[in-house]
């Protein structure tokens, strides 16, 4: 019996119509465990963006069922899966996607009051976790004046305002040198070894393997090997 | 909400272009406005300058600037019926004026009976100026340049007559381009060539213990070959037929409707780029876990800020504008609510220029965000 806290079971997705059509997953059936940091790897094409946006409830398998926090989230309305992302899940990308025009603690902020608009005290949570990942020195400056390894950080920042369980992170240090790379490596392993968080990696990046509980490769829409790392 | 007023201020450029377009809009729609309170007063300010309640005029006569004479016994017989306390006449014709160094001008001639009303422009009620004979004429301080005199009393000619010019007034200007001279109702109708047994504008003041509709259908019972109106059924007449039998309100109206579409296009082209530009962070805020009413509320409120900031800027504008165009257009007139009314229109304009914008940010895939 597997653990259905996070995962897909025998989920399809296809993209376009007739000829057109791409099977981006086939049939995949995989289930991340509570507490735990997994790897999605593969080459470019294999699906592994697609499985992490139906675990962030971004997107509906054309068949299959998709569970978050042990719930399946398949057939919830446009807003109830909105409903579910901002209590359960969050975001890290590759592009970092901050607000330009906030700084960075605005950011962060804004990141709490998605999570609970009537939270009190937002700035002084966000000063926190930014102090927290050694940005105590840039909370007002734009995103245009951080350094990629610094955007990141915020953006970390940002994904944990509000404290959810599951946090999906699409290619984090792809934009990052080696030493930005492995400092964000090593965020997001505390999230699971201090806070107990289940982190899920798209990443193309081999520095992960040595932070991972276990890899997943994907190719052409399946499960080609899973591996257990630590 | 902070994210809709950073958006906003981030591209000052592009602020500045829809603040100006806001401003340019209440501009013009406070001084169209103007325009037309200002018309539309200036079109009954002589009727509402009468403490009458009813009036009596020739059949079919659509602005007091138009009046034909009636039997004069009209006033005689109205004077007979229950209810009517007192009666007064009015009456006004287009005249020759001869200015001091002999220049001629078309004038509004209007005489009054003393007990028209304490507002009315006429020499001798309580009030006007001490040692005027009450056969004077009077004029508006704004028509000075028309009437050309310099120096009080100044001896001038109307239609061929002497008369003398004794005191200025002001809120009663050119209307129609053509200066109005008041006197009494005896020495007007010396200058028109008025006979006694003619008339024009007989006013009733009726009763306290009778209602004044009561009245005026007993009077037009009565007198069916002239017409008996409330002075506020006149005041209404004469203003519709000035707005809209002439166009004149029509063309006022349509530039301000214009000034509302000119600030709409402008809005809505700055606002739906804005959105555009940052379509990305609204499909980041929805992949965060926004809810659609919060997508709306960023879209909205950065346009009712465009708003208000552009009603004030427009505001500060046309208020001095307006002092200065009285010069030009004694009968221009900004109530204090009309500035308070135009916020509104202004707000709505801003808010109707976001919905496309609103509709690109609601439909914005949340899935987007992986794609780098």
């Amino acid at each position: 019996m597997p653990n259905h806290f996070l995962g897909v079971e025998r989920a399809s997705v296809s993209f376009g119509k007739r000829e057109a059509q791409v099977c981006a997953l086939r049939g995949v059936s995989q289930f991340f465990e509570r507490g735990t940091l997994s790897l999605v790897m593969g080459p470019s094409g294999s699906g592994k963006t697609t499985l992490l946006s139906l675990l962030g409830c971004l997107l509906a398998p054309d068949e299959g069922t998709v569970f978050v926090d042990g719930v399946a989230v398949n057939g919830l309305s446009e807003a109830e899966r909105t409903t579910v992302r901002q209590k359960k899940i969050s975001f890290v990308f590759q592009a970092f996607r901050l607000f330009h025009s906030l700084s960075a603690i605005d950011n962060v902020a804004l990141g709490f009051e998605l999570r609970d608009a009537a939270l009190p005290g937002r700035m002084e949570m966000a000063r926190d976790l930014l102090v927290r990942f050694g940005l105590g020195d840039k909370l007002n400056q734009e995103p245009n004046e951080l350094s990629p390894g610094e955007k990141q950080r915020v953006a970390i920042a940002r994904a944990l305002a509000g404290n959810p369980p599951i946090l999906l992170a699409d290619e984090p240090t792809a934009s990052l040198d080696a030493q930005a790379g492995r400092n964000i490596c090593q965020i997001l392993r505390s999230q699971v070894d201090d806070d107990g968080r289940t982190v899920v990696v798209v990443t193309h990046d081999p520095r992960w393997r040595e932070f991972a509980d276990r890899t997943i490769n994907l190719c052409d829409g399946q499960v080609e090997q899973k591996e257990k790392n630590l | 909400m902070k994210l809709a007023w950073q958006n906003i201020v981030h591209d000052r450029a592009r602020f500045s272009v829809t603040v100006l377009g806001v401003s340019f809009a209440v501009f013009l729609m406070v001084f169209q406005g103007s325009l037309l309170v200002g018309f539309l007063r200036a079109a009954s300010r002589l009727i509402d300058a009468s403490d009458s309640d009813i009036w009596i005029t020739a059949r079919g006569v659509q602005a007091f600037e138009f009046g034909t004479p009636i039997e004069s016994r009209v006033r005689e017989m109205a004077a007979g019926v229950p209810g009517v306390l007192e009666t007064s006449r009015v009456c006004m014709a287009f005249a020759v004026y001869r200015t001091p160094n002999g220049k001629q001008q078309v004038v509004v001639l209007v005489g009054a009976d003393r007990n028209v009303g304490k507002r009315f422009p006429v020499p001798g009620v309580p009030g006007s100026a001490e040692g005027m004979s009450p056969d004077a004429l009077l004029y508006d301080v704004s028509d000075r340049d028309l009437i050309q005199v310099t120096a009080l009393p100044a001896e001038v000619e109307v239609n061929r007559h002497r008369a003398s010019i004794e005191h200025q007034i002001e809120g009663y200007g050119a209307f129609l381009g053509v200066p109005f001279l008041f006197t009494s109702y005896r020495n007007a109708t010396r200058y028109m060539g008025f006979g006694p047994e003619e008339a024009m504008y007989v006013l009733l003041r009726v009763d306290r213990g009778y209602s004044t509709s009561d009245v005026q259908q007993n009077l037009q019972q009565r007198l069916p070959e002239v017409d008996v109106l409330t002075r506020d059924e006149f005041a209404r007449k004469s203003r519709t037929y000035w707005t809209i039998k002439t166009g004149a309100g029509g063309a006022i109206l349509t530039a301000a409707l214009l000034g509302f579409l000119i600030g709409l296009v402008v809005v809505s082209q700055t606002i739906f780029a804005n959105t555009m530009e940052n379509i990305e962070e609204y499909a980041t805020l929805k992949a965060l876990g926004a809810s659609q009413a919060f997508v709306a509320r960023i879209v909205l409120t950065q346009a009712l800020i465009c708003g208000a900031v552009g009603s004030i800027l427009g505001l500060l504008a046309v208020v001095p504008s307006i002092g200065y165009a009285k010069s030009l257009i004694p009968w221009i007139y900004t109530p204090w609510w009309l500035l308070l009314v135009m916020v509104v229109p202004s707000l709505a304009m801003c808010a109707l220029a976001s919905i496309a914008s609103v509709r690109s940010a609601l439909t914005v895939e949340p899935g987007r965000v992986f794609r780098a």
